[in-house]
C-alpha cells in the first residue's frame, strides 16, 4: 500500500513482473513497486519455499529477482536494492535458471 | 570492467550515516579529500533513509529524535570536500602500499579506490531472530518495514504485527499508523515489570537521556489512544500461511496459558542489532562479540583506530549504541585521523576531544542501558525448535547444526560447523545465520563467543553478479 | 596403552588432520594399530577442506607446457593416477556414506592450435601410464559438453575425471577412524619430536593455553600439507614442501548445467558444478600469502592468505571465455587455500631414511591423490611393502639435503 497523504511522487513507469504491467514511480526500488501492488511472493527457496524482501536493506539477499533493464540481459539482483526503469522487466521465483 | 577508471582519495569512508556525516563535516576545513562510498543512492544511512529525489514529502520523519540528524544530513551535503559515491557497494578492502585498495560494484561495473585512511561506519542490521514459520513472504524486520515506510512511502502489509525486546519497534509502530497503517499488536518479549525495574536500575541514566525515552514515550501513548495492544512476556511461537503469512501465534515465556493466535500479513521483528563489520574483519581487525544481540564489533582505541594501521571505526560498527554515540565517535575518529594525517597538533585534537569524550561516555551509558533492557536473553533460544530454519540461504535447520556439533569429531569452530553444513554460504554471507549460530555452538560447547568463532570474512563483501565484475 | 613412565603410548602418531592424514588413520587403525592423530586447529580446517574437489587424472598443463624432461618427471604422478581412480569409486562404499562423488568425465579444452598440440604431446604422456584419454576435436567437444562456447577447437576428454566433496571426504574419514578406535585429538600442535631411549618417539604435545603432554610413538607420520616443512624441522631434517596459496570462486546455484571437469590447455581454469548446483570456479590462480608481523619474520600460514581481485576477475573472464552461460550468475564468495609443492611438483611419501620411523605424506595432488596416498601410506607402514610404486615419490630423492640432518 503506498501512502497517499502528504506524498507527491514523481513520473509514473511502467514495468513488468513476469509478464504483467506494474505500475510504478522513478525512485522507487523494484521491491516496494511490487509490494505496493500487492505481489507478496518474489522468489522461491532451494526448498522450492516462497521468500520475500526480509531485511529491505541488501542484507538477506530474499528478494533476489532475475531483472533486465530495458534491451538489456537479464541479471539477478536484490529487488530492495534496484530501482525501477522504464522498459524493465521482472521475473520471479528463479533461483539461478541459467 | 570499470566505470571511472581509478580514483585516489586521501580517505576513503565506507556506509554514509551519521557517523560518516559527523566525520566529513569534522574534516571540512582540513584539506583532505574524501570519498564517501554507500550502497544507498542517497546520503542518511538507514536511520535517515532518503525517499526518492522525485518525490516530495510534507514534514519527512517529524520527530525530535531526527531533528538534529536532518541538520546534520544538510550540512554533510553541502561540503565540498566530500566525493559522494552512492549505489556501490564496497566489495573487497585490501592493504596496499601505504593505504587501502577498495573495490566497489555499481551498475556500470566495478572500480578501485585508493586511499591512504579508511573509516568503516558501516552501521548495523536487524538480527535475524528464528522460530518455525520466520522464512514466509510477511515475516520481515522492523528495520526493513521501517525503511519501506520512510524511505519508498510504502506500508509492508495491511495488517501489520510487532514483535521484539527492541522499543524502536513502539516508533515503527506509531510511525505506521500515523500514515494510514494498521498495526494489530506490539508484542514485547520482556514482562512489563522486568521492563520498568530495569529502568530503575539505571536511573540516572534514564534521566539524561529523557529525550530519547520521551520518544519511545509518546509512541507508546499515541497507540495506546488509537487502540493497540501492547502485550508483555511473549514470543512468537510459530508464523502460520501456505505461501504467504497469514497469522501468528504468541506463546508466553514464563507458565503455560494457551497460544494466542492474532492475524496479521506482516510480522515485523524487532530483536535487536548486530554490528557491520566484515571488512574489517577481512583484514583481521581485533573483534569481539557485541552481547547481548550478537554480531561482532570492531575494537578501536581512544581515537577509533581499529588493530589495523589506518582504519578507523564509527558507529555501530564499532558496538551497536544509536546514533548519538555515532555522531561522537564519527567526529572522534575525524581528530584521530587528521592528527595521523598532521593536518593537526596532538593538542589541538586533544583539545577538541575533550567535550566529545565526555558526552561519548554519557553516550556509552546509555547503550549501556538500552542493552540491558532488551536484552534477548533465552528468548532467542527458546523460540527456536529442531525443526527451525538457522540458515535462511542454504536451509540448515537447528538439528543439522547439532547433529554437526555432536556427530563429527571434535568441532569447536563456527567455522568448522560452517564447512559441515553450509550454513553461512549462502547470498546473505553468513550475516542472517552468524549470531545464531556461534550462540549455538559457544553454547553446546559450555563458553562465550570467541574472536576465532567469527565465520571468516572475504571478497566479495557483497554477493555480485559476474557481468559487473569482468 | 602408557610406557614405564606413564606416558600415552601409540603405534603411530599422525601430524595433521586433513584428508591424507584423516585417511592414513583409518587404515592404520583398522589393521590394528594403536594411532593418535594430532591437529594443530579443526578436522579439515586446511587445504583438504578448501580445495575445490577436483579429481583430475590428466596431467596438468602447467606440468608439460615447457620442457619434457620436467614433463617426464612430473608424469611419475600418473603412476598413482590409476589406482587413485579405482580408490575413488570405491570410496563411499567403503566409508558408507555419501561423499558426493561424480566421476563422469573430464575434458581439458583448447583454443589454438598450440595449445591442441599440447593435448596431443599430454595424451601420448599420459598413454604410456596407461591412462585413458581421448582427442576430440570442436564439434565433438560441443557434443559431449554443449555448455562450451564456439572458441573451444578441441579437447582431451578422460572419462574417469570428475569431482568430490572436500567438506564431507575428510570428516568422513575421521569418523569411521574415531569409530574404529583411533585417537583423534584437535587445536593441539607437536611442539618438539626427539628420539624415545627404548624405540620410536617422543613428542611434545601442546595446547593453546600452554598445557603439555607427552606420547610416544613409534612411528610419525608428517601429513601436514603446507606445514609439513615445519614438522620436518621438529624432526631434523628438510622437507622441501613450499605453500602456495590459490584462490577458488563459487557462483550461485543453477539448475544443473556442467556434469564434468573443465581444465584448459593453455590457460588457467578450472570449472565444476557441484552438488548443490554452484559452480566452482579456479584453476591454480594465486592468493597472496601474508607476513608474519612480528619475529620471526616471514610466511604467516596461519592466517588466511589474501585474494587479489585482479586475479579473480581474470579467471572469472577465461570462464566465461569457454562456458558463456558463467556470465549470468551471481558470485557468491571466493576463498583461498594454500597448498604445499615441491620444487618437481611430485608428492613426497615414505620414510625418511635419515630418521628411521619418520614417514612423511605431503604434496602433490592432495585431495585427487588423497585416499590412495593415505592408503598405500598405511601399507607401507604396516608391513614394509607397497601395492603400488611410489619409490620415485621417496624423499630419498631429497637426501642431497639432508646428509648432514637426523634425528
Amino acid at each position: 500500500m503506498r501512502v497517499r497523504q502528504g506524498v507527491k511522487r514523481g513520473d509514473t513507469i511502467g514495468i513488468r513482473v513476469d509478464g504483467a504491467e506494474v505500475a510504478a514511480f522513478a525512485g522507487e526500488t523494484v521491491a516496494a513497486a511490487m509490494l505496493a501492488a500487492g505481489l507478496r511472493v518474489f522468489r522461491h527457496d532451494p526448498e522450492g519455499f516462497p521468500r520475500a524482501p526480509f531485511c529491505n536493506m541488501g542484507i538477506c539477499y530474499d528478494c533476489l529477482l532475475e531483472i533486465a533493464h530495458k534491451d538489456a540481459l537479464p541479471v539477478r539482483l536484490r529487488a530492495c536494492m534496484t530501482l525501477v526503469s522504464p522498459g524493465m522487466s521482472v521475473t520471479t521465483g528463479c533461483d539461478g535458471k541459467v | 570492467m570499470s566505470q571511472g577508471g581509478q580514483l585516489d582519495v586521501d580517505v576513503a569512508v565506507i556506509g554514509g550515516g551519521p557517523a560518516a556525516m559527523a566525520f566529513c563535516t569534522a574534516l571540512a576545513d582540513t584539506g583532505l579529500n574524501i570519498a564517501v562510498i554507500d550502497e544507498q543512492p542517497r546520503p542518511g544511512g538507514q536511520i535517515l533513509r532518503q525517499p526518492p529525489a522525485d518525490f516530495e514529502i510534507d514534514n519527512w520523519l517529524p520527530g525530535s529524535a531526527y531533528r538534529g540528524l536532518k541538520r546534520q544530513l544538510a550540512r554533510f551535503e553541502a561540503l565540498k570536500n566530500v566525493r559522494w559515491i552512492g549505489g556501490s557497494a564496497v566489495l573487497g578492502l585490501d592493504r596496499q602500499f601505504e593505504g587501502f585498495e577498495l573495490c566497489l560494484d555499481g551498475a556500470s561495473g566495478t572500480r578501485i579506490v585508493r586511499a591512504r585512511r579508511v573509516l568503516t561506519a558501516t552501521g548495523c542490521y536487524d538480527l535475524a531472530a528464528a522460530f518455525p514459520g520466520w522464512t514466509l513472504p510477511g515475516v520481515m524486520t522492523a528495520g526493513g518495514v521501517q525503511t519501506l515506510l520512510k524511505s519508498q512511502q510504502v506500508l509492508a502489509g495491511e495488517r501489520i504485527v510487532f514483535c521484539g525486546t527492541h522499543p524502536l519497534q513502539l516508533i515503527v509502530a506509531d510511525q505506521v499508523m500515523q500514515n494510514g497503517g494498521r498495526v494489530e499488536a506490539v508484542v514485547f518479549v520482556q514482562s512489563f515489570h522486568a521492563a520498568w525495574r530495569m529502568m530503575f536500575h539505571h536511573t540516572s541514566t534514564m534521566l539524561a537521556n529523557m529525550d530519547k525515552l520521551v520518544d519511545a514515550a509518546t509512541a507508546l501513548a499515541r497507540l495506546k489512544r488509537r487502540g493497540v495492544p501492547v502485550r508483555f512476556g511473549e514470543v512468537p511461537e510459530r508464523a502460520i500461511g501456505y505461501d504467504r503469512l497469514e497469522g501468528v501465534t504468541l506463546r508466553a515465556v514464563e507458565g503455560g496459558g494457551a497460544p494466542v493466535h492474532l492475524t496479521c500479513d506482516t510480522l515485523a521483528l524487532c530483536f535487536g542489532f548486530a554490528p557491520q563489520s566484515d571488512l574489517p574483519r577481512s583484514l583481521d581487525a581485533a573483534i569481539a562479540w557485541d552481547e547481548p544481540y550478537g554480531g561482532w564489533r570492531i575494537l578501536h582505541d581512544v581515537w577509533m583506530r581499529s588493530s589495523v594501521d589506518g582504519l578507523f571505526v564509527a558507529g555501530e560498527t564499532a558496538g551497536v549504541g544509536g546514533a548519538q554515540k555515532a555522531l561522537i565517535e564519527g567526529e572522534l575518529a575525524a581528530l584521530g585521523c587528521a592528527g595521523d594525517a598532521g593536518v593537526l597538533t596532538p593538542e589541538e585534537a586533544e583539545q577538541r576531544a575533550k567535550p566529545l569524550r565526555r558526552a561519548h561516555g554519557r553516550a556509552l551509558a546509555f547503550a549501556a542501558m538500552l542493552r540491558a533492557l532488551t536484552d534477548p536473553g533465552e528468548a532467542l533460544r527458546k523460540m527456536v525448535t529442531a525443526e527451525t530454519v538457522v540458515c535462511r540461504c542454504e536451509i540448515v535447520r537447528h538439528r543439522d547444526i547439532d547433529a554437526a556439533l555432536r556427530e563429527h569429531v571434535q568441532v569447536g569452530r563456527p567455522n568448522a560447523v560452517k564447512l559441515l553444513t553450509r550454513a553461512g554460504m549462502g547470498g546473505c554471507g553468513g550475516r542472517n545465520c552468524e549470531p545464531a549460530v556461534v550462540r549455538q555452538v559457544s553454547q553446546s560447547l559450555g563458553r562465550l563467543p570467541e574472536p576465532q568463532d567469527a565465520f571468516t570474512a572475504r571478497f566479495p563483501a557483497r554477493s555480485t553478479p559476474v557481468s559487473r565484475l569482468i | 596403552m602408557k610406557t614405564a613412565t606413564g606416558n600415552r603410548r601409540f603405534d603411530v602418531a599422525i601430524i595433521g588432520g586433513g584428508l591424507t592424514g584423516c585417511g592414513a588413520a583409518f587404515h592404520l587403525v583398522r589393521k590394528g594399530a594403536s594411532v593418535l592423530l594430532v591437529e594443530r586447529a579443526q578436522i579439515n580446517a586446511g587445504a583438504s577442506g578448501q580445495n575445490a574437489g577436483s579429481l583430475h587424472f590428466q596431467l596438468e598443463r602447467r606440468l608439460v607446457e615447457h620442457d619434457s624432461a620436467a614433463s617426464a618427471i612430473a608424469a611419475r604422478t600418473l603412476l598413482l593416477s590409476r589406482a587413485a581412480i579405482r580408490d575413488w569409486r570405491a570410496l563411499e562404499a567403503l566409508l558408507g556414506t555419501d561423499l558426493e562423488v561424480v566421476m563422469a568425465g573430464g575434458l581439458m579444452v583448447a583454443e589454438t592450435a598450440e595449445e591442441m598440440a599440447l593435448l596431443e604431446r599430454k595424451q601420448a604422456l599420459e598413454a604410456t601410464y596407461g591412462l585413458d584419454v581421448e582427442l576430440l576435436d570442436g564439434p565433438e567437444a560441443r557434443l559431449r559438453a554443449p555448455y562450451l562456447s564456439d572458441r573451444v577447437i578441441g579437447a582431451a576428454f578422460c572419462p574417469h575425471e570428475g569431482h568430490a566433496g572436500p567438506r564431507v571426504a575428510t570428516v568422513a574419514f575421521a569418523r569411521a577412524a574415531e569409530a574404529a578406535g583411533a585417537c583423534i585429538t584437535t587445536e593441539i600442535r607437536v611442539g618438539k619430536i626427539s628420539r624415545s631411549p627404548l624405540k620410536g618417539f617422543v613428542l611434545d604435545l601442546v595446547e593453546e593455553g600452554g598445557r603439555t603432554e607427552r606420547v610416544s610413538a613409534d612411528i610419525v607420520l608428517a601429513a601436514a600439507g603446507a606445514w609439513t616443512m615445519e614438522v620436518g624441522q621438529l624432526a631434523n631434517v628438510h622437507l622441501p614442501l613450499f605453500p602456495l596459496a590459490l584462490t577458488m570462486t563459487a557462483t550461485e546455484r543453477c539448475a544443473p548445467l556442467i556434469p564434468h571437469l573443465v581444465q584448459h590447455a593453455g590457460k588457467r581454469l578450472s570449472l565444476k558444478q557441484t552438488h548443490a548446483g554452484n559452480l566452482l570456479i579456479g584453476g591454480g590462480w594465486p592468493a597472496r600469502l601474508r607476513q608474519r608481523n612480528a619475529a620471526p619474520y616471514g610466511f604467516d600460514l596461519e592466517r588466511r592468505a589474501v585474494l587479489r581481485p585482479p586475479m579473480l576477475i581474470e579467471n572469472l573472464n577465461i570462464a566465461c571465455g569457454i562456458v558463456p552461460a558463467v556470465a549470468n550468475l551471481n558470485v557468491l564468495r571466493t576463498w583461498t587455500g594454500i597448498v604445499a609443492e615441491t620444487p618437481d611438483h611430485l608428492p613426497v611419501l615414505g620414510e625418511v631414511s635419515e630418521v628411521p620411523g619418520f614417514y612423511v605424506a605431503a604434496g602433490g595432488s592432495g585431495f585427487t591423490l588423497g585416499p590412495t596416498v593415505a592408503r598405500v601410506l598405511s601399507e607401507m607402514i604396516l608391513t614394509g611393502t607397497t601395492s603400488e610404486d611410489v619409490s620415485h615419490f621417496s624423499p630419498a630423492r631429497f637426501g642431497g639435503l639432508n646428509s648432514t640432518m637426523g634425528l
